[in-house]
């Protein structure tokens, strides 16, 4: 059979070669753990624990690469089309029809930001002139909008991406990349359960994993952690169902820092300070406030 | 390893009425059946060309096997247990998983597929039908617009965006009741878009009422579109016959190749019911497929309910060397690179190729409901006015405690002898109708072109990969 060295390899070692596609999607390389499979894994991917699965998709648009985690072009190819060049940087609104982002509303941090509460960069100008100050935009895991575009590989879709001003928008046709693989070097073969090199590149699925913990520990927005992992601390309730209170990684923890809840980076602990000293400079939470 | 055909052949019986020709000697058939016989429930070894190839009846996985990986695993097939089976899972590098498929029926499934029996009446008298010339044996009726819209809501009510559905035609001759198609596609399609669910449209008729308005409509809708026919003149006319007697083959034809000219959205195929009486497949697919047809398929008559033409052992081995000659055909043809669609084969090759396997024969009674002219809901179109498959009715809905009991009784791990049959997840158990008013005459038929099939996956696999194209 034309078969590339490496399965051949395996053939002689085993003798025993998978030929169709659930077959291929049992295999377990020689060496592999049982989890380097998602159907024995833990697999979360946000970031990830053996593998980053969102890391899939930085590529998934013919000359551009996304950030897995967030919804901005961080590179476009040379040889990409003229239109796609003015892309770099932009972020990524709709998917052939499919908001990356979602209206959400529930109780908010605050209703009047202070000095130390940055507007979201244009975001806010991109929601329905209507929507109440307390509503928010969740785009938590913005690769849910290529679900349904997946099955369109080599296909031109349109996408929306933000422009220079917020209320500006830049419409392109983006084509999707192959999710699959064929046969390495030979596009005749039969289609294979391999997800393209295209779209992974060896080593890029385990790149950003959570790893050391406190890496996850730090970015988990959504309740992963068994015990809750703090966010808002120091909540004092106000009038009319506000509150003030405090970011869990501020650097001030003083008993009598404002209560104020900042997202200003150069108030907050780093990745690195946690690296280096999280027990030193996290402190315990009791009855929801920083204790000592 | 030689493939050695075993030196028998089958006799057919002699069949009533036959003015046919029948070959006498069905030497590919009996090999078959003899290879595809069940013997170890986990597996199933093929071969093809000299070359040993293996299926995992779990996940229907398929593996080509050197010399001493095929001895070896044939040398077990007497000595499975536990801890071997474990052994063998590491030999073939699997994951460590459960099996796909569990003993617990899945329960609750949200319907996606309707079949509406618009018409309960028929201008034909075929003599295997399983409406029994259309009406059900009831009176003749046809189901109300306010029925077929209460239909449509059902299927989409609870659809949510971006999900599919599949609204179908069947009857009795559904356009003897064209103006509810017309009037429920439109309403479905309505539907549809405002909530962004994709609707797809299908329709089995046998053709003698088609006019050029139905095929511009069917073009527009997309519609799936099934013609039933048994093969070629006379051959067709005595198995399908108008009401009155006369043959039906010129009208059918004749009102087909308006819609063959003009299928882009839409796709025409022909389905032919096999019987003892039409047994030259090869020449009826042959014309079908010259005439334009976009696939076509054969279906053996195991089940009909007055027991005329019905196939038995013999004529299922005859069937099966007829399917045989046509599958070497379109082996050739896609080597060629040209398009042949016999679509039993096309079907059984892209279901390998992906592993499908399924614990039920189809979604009859789970996703797929038929609905009555009254609004009945039923297993399937063929449950129609059927207690046995009787599953509640439209408005007050889906009878969840039948349900349930369907699922679990169904379910294949409770079936015999399918339990312990290797081909028992691509299979699925058969066809619930037939299997429930017949029985299980068309097991070794079954399993004969299953290994027919696996045999030409791996053919195809070297000598045209590129036929599998993309894994999606």
């Amino acid at each position: 059979m034309a078969k590339n060295n490496k399965t051949k390899k395996q053939r002689q070692t085993t003798g025993i070669e998978p030929l169709n596609l659930s077959a291929q999607l049992s295999y377990r390389g020689a060496g592999n753990p049982p989890n380097s499979h998602p159907s024995q894994a833990i697999s979360n991917c946000f970031p990830g624990l053996e593998s980053d699965f969102r890391n899939v998709w930085r590529r998934i648009f013919v000359g551009l690469e996304m950030n897995e985690a967030d919804t901005v072009v961080v590179k476009v190819e040379d040889r990409a089309p003229a239109e796609l060049q003015n892309l770099l940087n932009k972020r990524l609104l709709k998917v052939d029809g499919q908001p990356v982002f979602v209206h959400i509303r529930g109780p908010h941090a605050v209703e009047n930001p202070g000095p130390d509460f940055p507007e979201p960069q244009g975001l806010v100008g991109n929601l329905p002139s209507n929507t109440p100050a307390s509503a928010s935009i969740s785009g938590m895991e913005w690769s849910n909008a290529l679900a349904h575009v997946i099955s369109k590989a080599g296909q031109a879709i349109e996408c929306i991406f933000q422009g220079n001003r917020p209320s500006e928008e830049i419409r392109v046709q983006l084509i999707i990349r192959s999710f699959f693989d064929n046969e390495p070097g030979n596009e005749t073969a039969a289609g294979r359960a391999v997800i393209s090199k295209d779209l992974i590149r060896p080593g890029e699925l385990s790149q950003s994993l959570c790893s050391p913990w406190q890496n996850d520990y730090l970015e988990c927005a959504c309740y992963y952690w068994a015990a809750s992992r703090p966010d808002y601390v120091n909540v004092e309730p106000g009038p009319d169902g506000t509150s003030r209170g405090n970011n869990w990684i501020q650097k001030d923890q003083s008993t009598d820092a404002p209560r104020s809840y900042t997202l200003d980076g150069s108030k907050l602990l780093s990745y690195d300070d946690l690296f280096r000293a999280w027990e030193k400079l996290l402190k315990f939470q009791i009855g929801g406030k920083d204790s000592e | 390893m030689n493939i050695s055909l075993p030196q028998w052949s089958a006799k057919i019986s002699s069949v009533a009425e036959s003015t046919i020709d029948l070959p006498d000697d069905v030497p590919r058939a009996a090999a078959l059946f003899a290879m595809a016989a069940p013997d170890v429930p986990l597996w199933h070894r093929f071969n093809r060309d000299d070359k040993a190839y293996l299926l995992l009846a779990d996940r229907s996985r398929v593996y080509a096997l050197n010399t001493e990986s095929a001895e070896r695993i044939d040398s077990l097939a007497d000595k499975i247990d536990a801890a071997v089976a474990r052994k063998i899972s590491r030999d073939l590098r699997l994951a460590e998983d459960a099996p796909a498929i569990g003993d617990n029926p899945p329960t609750e499934v949200p319907i996606r597929a309707l079949s509406l029996a618009v018409a309960q009446k028929c201008n034909l008298g075929c003599t295997y039908c399983y409406a029994q010339q259309g009406d059900f044996g009831a009176p003749p009726r046809d189901m109300s617009l306010e029925t077929a819209l209460a239909a449509v809501n059902v299927l989409l009510r609870d659809a949510k965006p971006g999900e599919r559905a599949n609204l179908a035609f069947l009857g009795g001759e559904p356009l003897a009741n064209r103006p509810v198609i017309r009037a429920a596609s439109e309403y479905a399609r309505s539907v549809a878009r405002e909530r962004g669910v994709q609707v797809t449209y299908s329709i089995t008729t046998n053709g003698t009422l088609l006019s050029p308005c139905d095929a511009a409509f069917f073009e527009e809708f997309g519609f799936a579109v099934t013609i039933s026919i048994d093969g070629v003149g006379d051959v067709h006319d005595r198995l399908r016959p108008f009401k009155g007697g006369r043959g039906s083959f010129q009208a059918v034809i004749a009102r087909t190749e308006s819609l063959l000219a003009i299928q882009r959205s839409m796709q025409v195929s022909a389905r032919v019911t096999v019987t003892p009486r039409n047994l030259h497949l090869r020449e009826t697919l042959d014309y079908l497929i010259d005439l334009g047809f976009h696939s076509v398929g054969f279906s053996p008559m195991l089940s009909s309910p007055t027991g005329q033409d019905q196939m038995g052992r013999q004529e299922l081995a005859v069937m099966l060397e007829q399917m045989v000659d046509c599958g070497d055909e379109f082996q050739s043809r896609v080597i060629e690179g040209a398009r042949y669609p016999f679509l039993n084969l096309v079907s059984a090759l892209r279901e390998i190729h992906r592993g499908t396997h399924r614990p039920y024969p189809c979604g009859a009674g789970a996703g797929y409901m038929g609905v009555s002219a009254d609004g009945g809901l039923s297993a399937c179109h063929r449950f129609v006015e059927d207690a046995s498959g009787a599953m509640g009715n439209l408005y007050e809905g889906v009878d969840r405690i039948k349900q349930n009991a369907w699922l679990g009784a169904r379910h294949v791990h409770r079936q015999e002898p399918c339990r312990k049959c290797w081909a028992r997840y691509l299979c699925g158990g058969g066809c619930h109708h037939e299997v429930i008013h017949r029985g299980r005459p068309a097991c070794d038929f079954i399993r004969g072109w299953l290994h027919y099939c696996l045999q030409s996956y791996v053919h195809l696999l070297v000598m045209r990969p590129d036929y599998f194209g993309s894994a999606l």
